[in-house]
């Protein structure tokens, strides 16, 4: 009980509710910018955390990323725009909603829905971390190292590109990782010589790069998104109770999707968005009108994509593995923070966990009235135009990454380089995130796989022989071998089907 | 047949990882341990020559062509109209921008550096001077106020101080 009345203290301390204030708002018009992602978002927040007491740090990274999850699904309804990759999945139907006259409905829905969501992200994540926490502390670096593996492999599984990209891209990641002398023998690795090179690339600059400076140069060379015209808009939440209790089966099974795919490393909103609505639209007794402005996928996708949110941070809490992107750079945050992620997190510094989740749950109930301000205020923040904000962006990249690497230009080159290799990835089919979730795990992969080999004698035996590791080596060898099957099984039934 | 870009993309992923290897294996053990520095690269490095050799082969495009066409059947058409094709040159515009204030940040001083960062930026994307130069004068001073002031980073002097 103390320690509870301790969390509510941190959280309403003046400091950190200032900075959920402030964040929600940069959350909500990021979000709703076209081509600014939640991602990017919460990359160009690092170097202000730095600056701000733990509890509030944390604090702004959750609640700009809720805010930009929900906010991104505006210009989806209004422009057939998704303001960010989460909102993707379902901007057609939205749109459509829109065009038939329902725009504050499909609003209202994607917020009520994201609000409720984010909820219950929240409480998988209060019930689903301490039990897990007692479980991981049996752990040992041979777990540590298919947790680890296994993390890395769900990620390349769910980036929805070619599976070998995707492995290849997070084994460039790896790859990054090992240079620099912070490694087994201490010694100098891939650093050519150069002095900069030694303390190796820090995962921050490298994320800003590839998230928030690709977008830039990505933005270049698309086409400017049409205005926005001014619509005056009926009550948002009108109607919600009774869509709530028209389609509770969708909203839970959103959620739990959600929550499922959150927990999964390396798979976060977007997906969670992407499987939901395919779900819906094959369990519904009304498939046919899917796409014609229908809100049964609209609140399937938008329940699962916040649920995805809070439970994307229970891997990474309890083993520093991120569920997302948004916490695979929240992790860094952690570390900065004395906030080490592991699962006696949960016990030393309990007040600290419970913070965490008073700000989700609060951040999520502020999301309903300051979502209202900012779809009223639609039309005037997602005309900004792009040629004001994106420069701006770019300066933000030099001198964020700047800051955070104790004002180092040597970080600057790396935003510099990281935006260039992100994008010409990006362009060639080869997801970022499992970049990024390579370079943020790399030295615990490696560490856990070296201090294993030593201890065992340079044995592979003992990776496969105890029990927990077993289970999980099988675990990552099935995700690595899902593709194969999954196209086996697609040319088998593609041979039936030509024969009949 | 492979399109060419995962012909090219792959073989350089094959190289990088062969090279991974070799520079790896060369790498001074600990002494008295099996296992030392050169365990984890040569890993990663087998790993991205499979790879490698599997893009070139084309195995896997598949799962693209349906992620693609997905993505596709979602968006608004007019998006995925064609630009003139010197537009995907000018993505090179920001990183080369950001190299230039690496490397001029120091000599010049942050104001003057970001302020034709942002004027070129600005430009690039279309807007007239009506709005380029007003922005390229406000918003490094602004940005300058809010790092030195809400986070007590010191921005680079140089030619041109930050007036307090």
């Amino acid at each position: 009980m103390n320690t509870i009345i301790q969390a509510f203290g941190l959280v309403f301390a003046p400091d950190v509710l200032i900075a959920i204030f402030a964040s929600a708002i940069y959350g909500l018009v990021v979000g709703s910018l076209p081509g600014l992602s939640a991602t990017m978002a919460t990359a160009l927040l690092v170097p202000v955390t730095f600056y701000l007491s733990p509890i509030a740090a944390v604090a702004t990274i959750i609640t700009a990323s809720a805010m930009a999850i929900f906010s991104g699904d505006i210009p989806g309804c209004l422009l057939r725009i998704p303001g960010t990759p989460a909102s993707a999945a379902y901007t057609d139907e939205a749109y459509a909603m829109t065009r038939k006259g329902q725009a504050e409905t499909a609003l209202g829905i994607c917020l009520w829905f994201s609000a409720l969501g984010g909820i219950a992200g929240t409480l998988s994540l209060m019930i689903l971390a301490p039990v897990l926490a007692e479980f991981a502390l049996s752990f040992s670096t041979y777990e540590n190292f298919w947790l680890a593996m296994l993390g890395l492999m769900c990620a390349t599984l769910v980036a929805r590109s070619s599976p070998i990209k995707a492995i290849a891209s997070m084994l460039l990641g790896l790859l990054i990782t090992c240079i620099g002398i912070d490694n087994p023998g201490g010694v100098a690795r891939f650093t050519f010589g150069t002095t900069d090179l030694l303390g190796g690339i820090e995962p921050i600059p490298a994320l800003v790069g590839v998230f928030a400076l690709a977008e830039v140069m990505r933005a270049l060379t698309e086409r400017e998104p049409p205005k926005l015209e001014h619509r005056r808009l009926g009550s948002i939440l009108k109607g919600q109770i009774e869509l709530t209790k028209q389609y509770p089966k969708q909203q839970v099974r959103g959620n739990i999707v959600g929550i499922i795919i959150g927990v999964l490393p390396g798979a976060g909103a977007d997906m969670a968005a992407w499987v939901s609505y395919a779900m819906s639209k094959r369990f519904s007794k009304t498939p046919e009108k899917f796409g014609t402005g229908h809100p049964e996928g609209l609140i399937e996708a938008g329940a699962s994509n916040n649920a995805s949110l809070a439970s994307g941070w229970v891997p990474a809490l309890l083993f520093g593995i991120p569920g997302d992107t948004i916490t695979a750079i929240a992790i860094g945050v952690l570390y900065m923070k004395g906030l080490n992620p592991g699962p006696t997190l949960f016990s030393e510094q309990a007040s600290s966990m419970y913070a965490l989740y008073i700000i989700f749950i609060l951040g999520n109930i502020i999301m309903i009235p300051l979502g209202i301000v900012m779809i009223r205020l639609a039309s005037r923040v997602v005309g900004a135009p792009r040629s004001a904000v994106m420069p701006v962006i770019m300066i933000f990249c030099a001198v964020g990454a700047f800051a955070t690497a104790g004002n180092n230009l040597f970080a600057v080159w790396c935003v510099a380089l990281f935006g260039l290799f992100g994008f010409v990835m990006e362009k060639n089919g080869y997801p970022v995130a499992a970049l990024v979730l390579g370079i943020v795990m790399g030295t615990m992969v490696e560490q856990s796989f070296v201090t294993s080999l030593i201890k065992s004698d340079g044995s592979v035996l003992p990776f496969f022989s105890r029990p927990v590791s077993s289970v999980l080596a099988a675990m990552t060898f099935a995700a690595l071998l899902w593709p194969v099957f999954s196209w086996t099984m697609q040319k088998l039934r593609g041979q039936r089907v030509a024969a009949a | 047949m492979t399109p060419l870009a995962d012909r090219i993309s792959g073989s350089a992923i094959a190289m990088l990882g062969a090279a991974a290897f070799f520079y790896g294996s060369k790498l001074p053990p600990v002494p008295g341990q099996q296992v030392g520095p050169s365990a984890f690269p040569m890993v990663v490095g087998t790993g991205l020559l499979v790879c490698g050799a599997l893009i070139v082969l084309g195995i896997g495009r598949h799962f693209e062509e349906v992620a693609e066409a997905d993505v596709v059947s979602h968006s608004a058409p007019e998006e995925f109209a064609p630009l003139p094709a010197w537009r995907s040159w000018l993505a090179l515009l920001p990183p080369a921008l950001l190299m230039f204030y690496a490397l001029a940040s120091e000599p010049l001083g942050f104001l003057p550096t970001a302020a034709i960062m942002v004027l070129v930026a600005s430009t690039a994307f279309g807007a007239k001077p009506k709005l380029s130069v007003p922005l390229a004068l406000i918003a490094p001073f602004v940005i300058n106020l809010i790092f030195l002031k809400l986070l007590r980073v010191p921005l680079p002097d140089g030619l041109l101080p930050f007036p307090w």
